[in-house]
């Protein structure tokens, strides 16, 4: 694939998202409602917030694995059940203007509903989407990217990529899905020069020495395996109140649980989102719930975002947004956690192997 | 669900009203009144229209608010709720209950956007089968000039509305010499209350990891005073913590604002908190944000600690009695009730799209739930499924059920301390129709004040109150 790559000032970029939105496809992108900034279904470029840094409200991971969707519906006629299949994936889509670390957290959705046995709604969602990410000039403050392995202008499950420069932007190709989108439009735009190239690095060192965020080591999964049962937890997680805005607005968490809907005609099983931060989410019908205090379900989902990797190499599942840091309502902050509990376990020794 | 079509009332949701749309209309009868006074209107061989299905209860006083709302969003235009004339309940008092109940439910769904036309309430009895015929016939008519119910979902292409902005005073401000000799004053009421053992746990507040941002710290050595701090961070109302600190300890010290009072009050009137167990360090506030800008909450509020606090911490000192001539710090004044009276002027289905916008942004995280010291049920009606009231689908539906239960559930109780609307993540206006119920409840039944004694406006009731609205 031919990385082809250009720089284009803001009016040639607003001109090629107004064609990307003419064309064939749906374009998804932030905008502000009500002072939210979120990402929608836009009809016009003018309405797209793609700015050098921030980042909307909560993830676009909506658009691929939707906060509710149908599994199968069905239909009583006269004796008789009809069975449906959900309404078959629309037309494609294209998420426009989602930030590295959003683009990440799409990428460890991939890898929850699409190895092993890949999930058919999922996969034909993600096969047509597009996505076309835009790299960050500045840090906000809740932002650590850099701290859990990520890059304010990382690429990873992007298709297409915007670099913020010069009061332009550098755009390149990522991919041949990305590739696809530029078409004709490319012919007037300049190409990128060497030196453009190179000021993504500096935009890239520029934002890691905002974050001042000490990097979550790798190896710490191992620790914080090792001291499941630290005493640390209950004082780390003393004042979680045990709602999800974490989980809904983290780029990454996939859980999901199923609802049935019906009335005297008609029904369907839905798919909705769910947290381990929930007390419900573990209970048993025994009335058994073994993740049965706050302390154990927030261990769960630092953990999940941390520890249980297969190898090193792995990612963290946590991506770096900072939304969850930013929205807690009980001021929580998952890396101070971490790293408050590796400490404690390390103190205790029982990591001794480590 | 947002495409689940129901057998029997398609046609809802559609902008204008189809050939063969007839209004649906449910109808929550008491068994005593009104189901015989349909009965009877029966057996009389009277004439109405069909378009009602009853459903009987055995009395007004059993009929939650969640049934209504369960009827809407399974796609009734309508709602008709009978039963009998106050004095005459079978069950002495469950019509009068109800009387208060409704009231409020009712200003609940006018404020959201439910044109009044779809929602009607009537005492009917058992011998009156020829006023059950004429009501029918009225709430038939009424609702048909309503049209379908208007469709649950954010709506398209509405360009929104501009809230006129709030504006106040505010507390004083403080300087940062000021702020810190707080801090330090804060410190050492709490370390005198732990070394003393008057306390075993003092829940305050820390700094957290981001500029400004503060976080609940709860603290068993004085010692550990140090790490309490004091700014415009402070926004969380910890009495939320109150009942886990008491876990392991006789007594708790809460730091709170005066806006946090209301709570800690109202857990005590409800029985989840002792007050021999809660010393309560009020402080001297000069506002909380989360942003910005002030919090909308203290715009009215003079930042001053009331005198139900048992320890006063200001910037001269720590107060063992506060001053009788302190001004309590509460304010029947908010300025954002001039937003609520404009959207009480807009039509309804403004309001409904201005509210169908927020709800479609709702996550179902229940942040608002978990933030709120008065949201203490083990178990939440949202969970419950047999039967399900609140569909567990992040839509529309849903959503619009949940966020109208929890403010309901919160009627006549809830403090104003604004922690629901503080947590959301999507920025929806819980405040204001929590404000505007609470002005509701003040309205009709009078305000209820710091005195743990009295009871809530929706658990009592009184013989003569008004029910202007009821057929």
């Amino acid at each position: 694939m031919d990385r082809r790559s250009w720089t284009i000032d803001e009016a040639e970029m607003r001109h090629w998202l107004q064609a990307l939105i003419d064309g064939e496809m749906i374009v998804v992108a932030p905008v502000e409602e009500d002072g939210v900034v979120l990402f929608r279904p836009i009809t016009s470029a003018e309405q797209a917030v793609v700015e050098p840094s921030g980042k909307t409200r909560w993830s676009p991971k909506e658009f691929l694995f939707p906060r509710s969707e149908a599994l199968y519906r069905y239909r009583f006629k006269g004796d008789r059940v009809q069975l449906e299949d959900p309404p078959p994936v629309g037309r494609p889509q294209i998420l426009f203007g989602v930030r590295s670390c959003d683009s990440s957290g799409l990428a460890r959705l991939d890898e929850i509903f699409l190895s092993g046995t890949k999930d058919p709604l999922y996969a034909a969602r993600r096969e047509s989407t597009t996505v076309v990410s835009v790299a960050c000039s500045a840090a906000d403050a809740e932002c650590f990217c850099t701290a859990v392995g990520g890059s304010p202008v990382g690429e990873e499950g992007s298709d297409f990529q915007l670099v913020p420069i010069n009061d332009g932007w550098m755009v390149r190709v990522v991919t041949d899905k990305g590739n696809d989108l530029v078409g004709d439009t490319a012919d007037g735009w300049a190409a990128a020069s060497a030196d453009d190239l190179e000021q993504t690095e500096k935009i890239e060192k520029h934002v890691a020495e905002q974050i001042e965020r000490n990097p979550v080591d790798s190896q710490w999964s191992k620790v914080l395996e090792g001291g499941f049962e630290n005493e640390a937890w209950k004082r780390l997680a003393e004042h979680c109140l045990g709602c999800s805005v974490c989980a809904y607005v983290c780029p990454s968490c996939s859980c999901f649980d199923m609802n049935h809907e019906a009335n005297a005609w008609c029904g369907e099983q839905c798919r909705s989102w769910d947290a381990c931060t929930f007390a419900i989410f573990t209970h048993h019908a025994s009335g058994h719930n073994p993740r049965s205090t706050p302390q154990k379900r927030y261990r769960q989902r630092v953990l999940h975002k941390f520890a249980f990797r297969e190898d090193e190499d792995e990612p963290f599942r946590c991506v770096g947004c900072g939304r969850c840091v930013a929205l807690c309502p009980a001021g929580l902050d998952i890396v101070d956690t971490v790293t408050a509990a590796v400490a404690a376990i390390r103190e205790e020794g029982t990591d001794a192997a480590c | 669900m947002s495409e689940l079509e129901l057998a029997g009332v398609e046609g809802r949701g559609a902008t204008s009203a189809p050939k063969a749309w007839r209004p649906h209309i449910v109808a929550l009868v008491c068994n005593w009144c009104s189901y015989a006074g349909a009965d009877m209107a029966g057996t009389t061989r009277l004439q109405y229209p069909a378009n009602v299905r009853m459903v009987r209860f055995p009395c007004t006083g059993r009929m939650s608010p969640l049934m209504i709302l369960r009827a809407f969003e399974q796609g009734a235009d309508g709602i008709l709720v009978s039963g009998c004339h106050p004095g005459d309940c079978h069950y002495v008092q469950g019509n009068l209950v109800a009387r208060r109940r409704f009231t409020i439910f009712r200003s609940l769904l006018e404020f959201l956007g439910i044109d009044m036309q779809r929602l009607h309430f009537a005492w009917v009895s058992a011998a009156e089968g020829h006023k059950w015929a004429t009501v029918v016939e009225k709430v038939t008519t009424a609702v048909g000039e309503a049209g379908p119910l208007p469709k649950f979902g954010a709506p398209d292409d509405w360009q929104g509305l501009d809230l006129p902005a709030v504006e106040g005073d505010g507390p004083p401000e403080v300087s940062s010499d000021e702020l810190a000799q707080l801090r330090s004053n804060i410190r050492q009421a709490a370390a005198d209350l732990l070394s003393s053992g008057q306390v075993g746990v003092v829940v305050g507040y820390r700094a957290a990891s981001m500029a400004h941002q503060m976080a609940p710290v709860t603290i068993t050595s004085a010692a550990e005073a140090e790490r309490l701090e004091w700014g415009s961070g402070c926004v969380n109302n910890l009495s939320t913590y109150a009942s886990s600190a008491l876990e392991n300890h006789e007594r708790v010290a809460l730091v709170v604002k005066t806006c946090d009072l209301g709570a800690v009050t109202g857990l005590i009137r409800e029985g989840q908190l002792s007050r021999d167990r809660v010393l309560l360090i009020g402080v001297q506030c000069s506002g909380v944000s989360t942003g910005s800008e002030i919090a909308a909450k203290c715009l009215d509020c003079s930042g001053t600690p009331h005198p139900i606090c048992d320890l006063v911490v200001t910037v001269d000192g720590i107060l063992e009695s506060p001053p009788a001539d302190a001004p309590d710090g509460t304010d029947a004044l908010d300025p954002r009730d001039e937003q609520i009276a404009h959207l009480e002027s807009l039509p309804a289905d403004e309001r409904w799209q201005y509210w169908q916008r927020q709800f479609a942004r709702c996550l179902r995280c229940y942040a608002c739930r978990a933030a709120c010291p008065l949201c203490y049920c083990s178990s939440c009606v949202a969970e419950k499924h047999r039967p399900q009231w609140i569909s567990p689908a992040i839509d529309n539906r849903g959503n619009s059920v949940w966020n109208t239960i929890r403010a309901f559930h919160l009627a006549g109780r809830c403090s104003g301390c604004d922690e629901c609307a503080r947590a959301c993540p999507a920025d929806i206006r819980l405040d204001l129709i929590n404000r505007k119920l609470a002005l509701e409840v003040e309205r009709q039944y009078g305000a209820l004040g710091l005195d743990a004694e009295e009871k809530t406006a929706l658990v009592d009731f009184r013989e003569d109150d008004s029910e202007e609205f009821i057929l």
